[in-house]
């Protein structure tokens, strides 16, 4: 029952808000653009609002346009908007560590497949030194604006050098 | 042993499959224990600002890099003081007590330290436990997931073996390989056999994480489960990670618009030798407490590979229960096990599954075998494609929703022959090595490998180096599907792709019905609160269930 | 395929002991190595990367031919080495072998043996026996190719193993060695796996470098 009555007040906050933004459907999806789980999926329910992220809208990543190459595999990508407005979902329904992580996602879009690899190695366990570690932190920082990101792997560095986890903290180390 | 003239009961027993298993006594300085070890920390907490200063009897500058990401991601600070303040039996009683919330359950079980998780897991009878897990699961309607792999790697079997299971109801097919070389191949033949099969199939690759990511991102998966964590520091570091790794890597799935869910399970920690004495469910607890401090929106866990660990010492199954039922309780997605070998025993086998089939989980198996256990190569799976039936019955017997249906034997063979010509299709297109017609036809009738010629292995491997190298993607895939005629496939895929794009299977417990609608935790919510609420089976599918093909008809007698 | 009541019996009596004596299996780890039958390793100083390109180097893991003589099916360790050896050798490399202290988990041995490796290729073998074929470029957790199920290992397959290794060394494509599976094995051998794994594992010594062997066979 108290599910139900969450959904009516999301439907009645979501369209308060729609009032209040003229008309909704084609408010930017900045921040508190008002999307809570009323609005989920929104690949049904607000497409209107999806695009890829060079701007094609949703409707028309179609196999059609496949096949006459007006779309690619790059606008199949998710953009950091959508993301934020997933966690915007993932908070409305209480699960907040979902919306951090949907946050460090959201930064990360910008980084290239291959570097998110490699910065993945990174943190590996016993693959980089300190100061390997805290200078792909200025990197994320500098270089995409992941500030989250890099706050994540400063954070890191002092774990693994109080947990002996850095670079030549093995004896095997070769 | 020491009796001189031996019962013939006792012979006879001695006879029986569950004599074939292994069985261990407790050794408690190892961590052979389930649950609920002496050495296990006693329960406590100390917040400074909003900072937990100590955990479970232990000081933060002590904190285990696992202790350290847990205090600070995965406990709710503010709920902490009063939550822990219950007592373990008093939270307890909340979970089986259908007048006190999901929501509120939640609440208080996000607040507590692991070792306090692990005490109230050890009030709970089996039946409590269930009970609980009725309330606590994340999504209303249950699902099922299956493995789909075979011993030579087979790309046309495992098509057609992933189109008969998507047929016969599994949402999410997984796949790992003999060879670790041949994995794209397995990727590119559960792609398309899952989306032959059922549009909106799930399809995924166990294997190594950096391999496993760089697939999903190129869409020749569409999620990731085999994303491993650990209960002790030296365990975690031995599978190459650490929390923020793993979590980092979560964090990159997400940015590619890929669903994702981490994979534990008891026993992991003292099958590696490194469980420092602690009981396998207080070192689970910790897992599931970092997958919940990660942001992921699911765990893999009801011990998985390591099975016969926890299956071989007293209470050891009622743990795998207890571990389900934790990642409810963290408000997470759960695909409950099922997956794996334990017992030689029909009964063990069956009574293993009860406690996750009948309150119902997101994936109630987190691998169903979909193919003889001689060919998974998970080293096979608690049920097999020859147990289907019996799961048919059970199902209608108790009329409880395992997520499968009837299929009949032409729609089985028309599926199987249908994803073979698509793959063969496929591998024309793209040039790889031929798939003959020969193939397929003994794909489409085949029990397993047995049935299956061999294909030129070094041929193929060279092939999957170049799928790589070149970078093929689910979307050359669908433009060769569509170029050959299988237009509705190539449809399915641009629609799995499209799924990336909008983000809702991100969301907790997702999967993804045949017209491309996402239900998750979100818009299908467990609402249980007793009888005549949460899950409610219809009318159509209770028919479907009823439906055995093999039943007799009392009209035709 | 047969259990080793034996063994198990052995390792049941062993784990009874030390539950009532309460003592843990690490007092043993000092003691000095004795040899098992048909083969002597004596450690020679800290292995060291290799430059030859014709050589396959086998990590061993802690306990390997010491404190354990066989694998979980019974099978001698010296048995192993030899078949493992004759593999590499009719392909024309050899082996060099290494013993591991530091971890036995045996993605992590195969793969610092590929690092040392001359060829960039490595075995790994645990003292159960269960087996890894790597490379020096992958990743830690991947492989060339893995032997999974110590149980369904037998020597024909170790020979197997040994001239595969020998053939990736040489830059060749082998067909991998058959992949065996047997979905029973896990629920008769887990639980005592877990016990061996817990007695090897107390062999570890974290600080210890991994140290060169040579090997004669007798």
């Amino acid at each position: 029952m108290a599910q139900v009555n969450e959904q009516l007040i999301a439907d009645v906050v979501r369209q308060v808000l729609k009032g209040v933004n003229g008309g909704g459907s084609s408010a930017p999806a900045a921040s508190g653009s008002g999307i809570t789980s009323a609005d989920y999926p929104l690949g049904i329910k607000r497409n209107d609002l999806l695009k890829s992220p060079r701007g094609i809208p949703f409707g028309e990543l179609t196999l059609e346009n496949v096949e006459s190459g007006k779309v690619t595999f790059e606008d199949f990508r998710i953009s950091p908007e959508v993301l934020k407005m997933q966690g915007e979902i993932a908070t409305s329904a209480g699960r907040s560590q979902i919306a951090l992580n949907l946050g460090r996602a959201g930064e990360l879009t910008k980084v290239p497949d291959a570097r998110i690899l490699e910065i993945y190695n990174s943190l590996r366990p016993h693959r980089s030194t300190k100061d390997e570690l805290l200078s792909i932190a200025d990197e994320l920082e500098k270089k995409f604006g992941a500030s989250v990101c890099a706050g994540f792997v400063r954070e890191a560095a002092d774990v693994y050098q109080r947990r002996k986890l850095l670079k030549g903290d093995l004896p095997s180390a070769d | 042993m020491a009796v001189s003239k031996r019962s013939k009961r006792f012979e006879v027993l001695e006879q029986r499959p569950v004599h074939k298993d292994g069985f261990i006594g407790e050794w408690v300085d190892v961590g052979l224990i389930a649950m609920g070890s002496p050495n296990d920390p006693k329960p406590s907490i100390r917040i400074e600002g909003s900072k937990v200063v100590e955990m479970d009897g232990k000081r933060r500058e002590d904190f285990s890099m696992i202790e350290q990401f847990v205090a600070d991601y995965a406990i709710n600070v503010k709920n902490a003081p009063e939550a822990m303040a219950k007592s373990e039996l008093e939270i307890a009683r909340m979970l089986v007590d259908v007048n006190v919330s999901r929501g509120e359950c939640i609440r208080v079980m996000t607040a507590l330290t692991p070792a306090k998780i692990a005490r109230v897991m050890d009030s709970l009878n089996i039946v409590e436990t269930m009970m609980a897990m009725q309330k606590m699961r994340c999504r209303q309607t249950p699902g099922n997931q299956c493995h789909i792999t075979n011993v030579k790697d087979h790309p046309v079997l495992l098509a057609a073996d992933s189109a008969e299971a998507a047929l016969r109801g599994f949402i999410e097919i997984e796949t790992t390989v003999g060879v670790a070389r041949y994995a794209p191949f397995n990727a590119l033949a559960l792609l398309v056999g899952g989306q032959t099969g059922r549009r909106g199939t799930l399809s995924q690759d166990a294997l190594e994480e950096a391999f496993e990511l760089e697939i999903g991102m190129r869409g020749l998966t569409s999620y990731a489960e085999t994303v491993s964590v650990y209960g002790t520091e030296s365990v975690f570091v031995d599978g190459d990670d650490t929390p923020w790794s793993k979590s980092f890597l979560a964090s990159a799935y997400a940015s590619r618009g890929l669903k994702m869910r981490f994979t534990s399970g008891t026993g992991s920690e003292v099958q590696m030798g490194a469980a420092e004495g602690k009981s396998m469910l207080y070192l689970e607890v910790l897992c599931i407490m970092v997958t919940k401090g990660a942001g992921v929106q699911g765990l893999q866990n009801g011990s998985i590979s390591c099975i016969g660990v926890p299956g071989a010492v007293p209470s050891g199954l009622r743990a795998i229960a207890c571990e389900n039922l934790v990642t409810m309780c963290l408000d997470l997605e759960v695909a409950s096990g099922n997956d794996q070998t334990f017992s030689h025993s029909d009964q063990r086998r069956t009574a293993r599954t009860i406690p996750q089939l009948f309150p119902g989980t997101d994936l109630i198996f987190s691998g169903y075998a979909a193919e003889p256990n001689y060919d998974n190569m998970f080293a096979g799976s608690n049920w097999d494609i020859d147990d289907m039936d019996d799961f048919l019955a059970i199902q209608r017997d108790f009329k409880v929703d395992g997520g499968l249906r009837p299929a009949s034997e032409e729609d089985v063979i028309a599926i199987r022959n249908k994803a073979g010509r698509a793959l063969q299709a496929v591998f024309a297109e793209l040039g790889f090595p031929p798939i003959t017609d020969e193939e397929i036809e003994q794909a489409t009738y085949a029990h397993g490998t047995k049935e299956m010629g061999d294909r030129n292995i070094p041929e193929d491997l060279k092939a999957t180096e170049r799928l790589m190298k070149e970078g093929v993607t689910g979307i050359d895939v669908a433009k060769a599907l569509a170029k050959r005629g299988f237009r509705d496939i190539a449809e399915s895929i641009i629609l799995m792709m499209r799924q990336r794009v909008a983000g809702d299977y991100l969301q907790t417990s997702a999967w993804i019905d045949g017209d491309g609608t996402v239900y998750s935790a979100v818009n299908d919510p467990n609402t249980y609160a007793g009888p005549g609420t949460g899950y409610k089976m219809s009318d159509a599918r209770w028919d479907e269930i009823k439906a055995i093909p093999w039943a007799v008809r009392a009209e035709d007698v | 395929m047969q259990i080793n009541p034996e063994l198990l019996e052995k390792i049941v009596a062993e784990v009874l002991a030390e539950m009532s004596g309460g003592s843990s299996g690490s007092s043993v780890a000092t003691a000095a190595p004795e040899d098992v039958a048909g083969v002597k390793l004596s450690e020679t100083g800290k292995a060291v990367r290799g430059t030859d390109p014709k050589e396959v180097v086998l990590a061993i893991s802690p306990a390997f031919a010491t404190t354990f003589k066989k694998t979980i099916t019974d099978i001698p360790l010296a048995d192993v080495l030899r078949q493992v050896f004759a593999g590499v050798e009719e392909e024309g490399l050899h082996v060099r072998v290494i013993r591991v202290y530091h971890t036995a988990d045996v993605a992590f041995m195969s793969h610092l043996g590929a690092r040392l490796s001359g060829s960039g290729i490595g075995i790994g073998i645990l003292s159960r026996g269960t087996t890894i074929i790597h490379q020096r470029d992958l990743n830690p957790l991947s492989n060339l190719e893995l032997f999974p199920q110590a149980p369904v290992i037998d020597l024909p397959a170790f020979r197997a193993i040994g001239k595969n290794a020998a053939k990736y060394a040489k830059g060749e494509s082998p067909t991998p060695v058959p992949t065996k599976n047997d979905p029973m094995a896990r629920p008769r051998y887990q639980g005592l796996a877990a016990l061996l794994h817990n007695k090897e594992a107390s062999f570890i010594d974290r600080s210890k470098a991994p140290q060169e062997l040579s090997v004669t066979f007798e």
